[in-house]
């Protein structure tokens, strides 16, 4: 009896959280502020992936997983580049920014939580950018050099931002901050 | 304030109300005919496929009764992108890797040599753009939102069988169909609320965006949190009311395939196997070279 309502929960939690990450995402994808930051070059570095992370980081791979799935199919089904309208490279990529953002957290969480959430954040953007960059360069839309500049300009910004906002949401959520802040009261 | 009134923001399901054919589709079948169309297009990458490919979208817009400009409006914005991405491949050529043989210059001007394999490269993207975004518009102009949903689950159903949660993911996106909006007006507040304590949220223009990063975590962080909070007031609530997973449950609108439906679906299966089986290669190559006659 105990063993079906903890699955039942696991499974409504899982369900819920991602759903309201993928809302997050497209609610993102579509305001003027929020989603993408504009950027001298003409291209935006993007914040669309942050639901993925937080919701593989939170719930666990599967979560991040779908999150990033819907992630592509939005990104593909609203692009406007040739770039994204490959199916290959809007939805592929995704689909692994969760996974590798939780499997990097679940990895040094016994190091330290935060330390591994940052670590978490920092890898599952940088999934989504190596690996976008990278199937575009194999499917012929983007020169090497040119996908490496843009990894490195937008990339980095990417991960940045992606790293401040998921630990200061997690850590939050999670109340790590209260247990390493010294004071347990 | 305006500007901040989010709700403006959120289109999603353009539906466009007809009773044509494409309109009537089961949208199970609708979206796997959609499916196979999206697959032709994406492995298409010679002139003639793409011509044939875009003389069919645009033939199906008609059917669904579309307006041809409607359909086509989603192009415009992609228009700046493409003229670029041409100019650069012209300007940068790219050297595929093992995707193209032997290319031939066709145009060399100073130091901007025109090859054949870049022009195609031009065309053919250009042509599978217009063709992706005319087929995706369609799918949202003739297909409500519930009716995708529905279309969805009921595609992945036999899969339920090797562990595909196909009733698990319906919920999902009708969860964050359902929230967008509802975040839309949440993070309204956020944005009013920051304004109130002195936050400027203008553009910051494009060689300031460290500062636009900087404005964005006063909006993001809060959002976050706020949503996993309703994400918490949702599960009490769906545990409250015994929700235990898709076995089980009926539901109130049922689908059901009409002959329509599978004459549908055997046109798109047998256009798809059509458009990848024939060798367009070697087409291309002799229309160029027929054309090359005059």
């Amino acid at each position: 009896m105990e063993t079906t309502r903890q699955t039942t929960t696991v499974l409504v939690r899982r369900i819920v959280v991602t759903g309201i990450m993928v809302a997050i995402t497209v609610l993102l994808g579509m305001l003027p502020v929020g989603g993408f930051i504009p950027f001298p070059t003409g291209v935006n570095a993007t914040t669309l992936h942050i639901p993925a992370v937080i919701g593989g980081i939170l719930e666990g791979w599967p979560v991040g997983g779908l999150i990033g799935f819907f992630f592509g199919l939005f990104s593909f089904l609203r692009a406007t580049t040739p770039l994204f309208k490959d199916p290959l490279i809007a939805i592929v990529p995704r689909l692994f920014i969760g996974v590798t953002a939780y499997f990097a957290y679940a990895g040094l969480k016994r190091v330290n939580e935060l330390f591994a959430v940052g670590v978490g954040a920092a890898v599952g953007t940088a999934t989504n950018t190596i690996l976008v960059l990278g199937l575009a360069v194999l499917r012929g839309y983007m020169e090497i050099g040119l996908a490496v500049t843009v990894a490195v300009t937008h990339g980095i910004p990417e991960i940045i931002v992606a790293v401040v906002i998921t630990v200061a949401v997690v850590a939050t959520w999670k109340q790590i901050a209260r247990r390493s802040g010294g004071s347990s009261v | 304030m305006g500007e901040f009134e989010f709700l403006r923001y959120v289109t999603i399901g353009q539906y466009l109300p007809s009773d044509s054919v494409v309109h009537r589709l089961d949208p199970r079948f609708k979206l796997l005919a959609f499916a196979l169309a999206v697959v032709a297009v994406t492995f298409s990458s010679t002139y003639l496929a793409n011509a044939i490919l875009l003389l069919v979208v645009l033939l199906l817009v008609v059917v669904a009764r579309v307006p041809l400009g409607y359909a086509l409006q989603g192009v415009r914005p992609a228009l700046p992108v493409l003229a670029f991405l041409a100019l650069f491949q012209v300007l940068l050529p790219p050297q595929p890797l093992g995707l193209t043989g032997d290319c031939s210059p066709v145009f060399q001007w100073a130091f901007v040599e025109l090859t054949d394999c870049t022009v195609r490269l031009i065309v053919v993207s250009t042509a599978r753009l217009v063709e992706l975004i005319v087929l995706t518009s369609l799918l949202t102009f003739s297909t409500t939102m519930t009716e995708l949903v529905h279309g969805t689950e009921g595609l992945l159903a036999p899969l339920q069988r090797i562990g595909v949660p196909a009733h698990e993911l319906s919920l999902v996106v009708t969860i964050a169909l359902r929230f967008v909006p509802t975040l839309a007006l949440q993070m309204e507040r956020i944005v009013k609320a920051q304004i109130a304590r002195g936050a400027d949220f203008g553009t910051a223009g494009r060689f300031r965006f460290i500062r636009t990063m900087r404005r964005l975590l006063p909006l993001l962080i809060p959002l976050f949190l706020v949503s996993l909070r309703r994400s918490e007031a949702l599960i009490v609530a769906m545990e409250a009311r015994g929700y235990t997973g898709g076995k089980g449950r009926t539901r109130r609108m049922r689908l059901r395939a009409r002959p329509d439906d599978y004459l549908a679906l055997a046109a798109a299966t047998v256009f798809c196997i059509v458009m990848l089986g024939v060798d367009f290669a070697a087409l291309d190559q002799a229309l160029i070279a027929w054309l090359g006659c005059f």
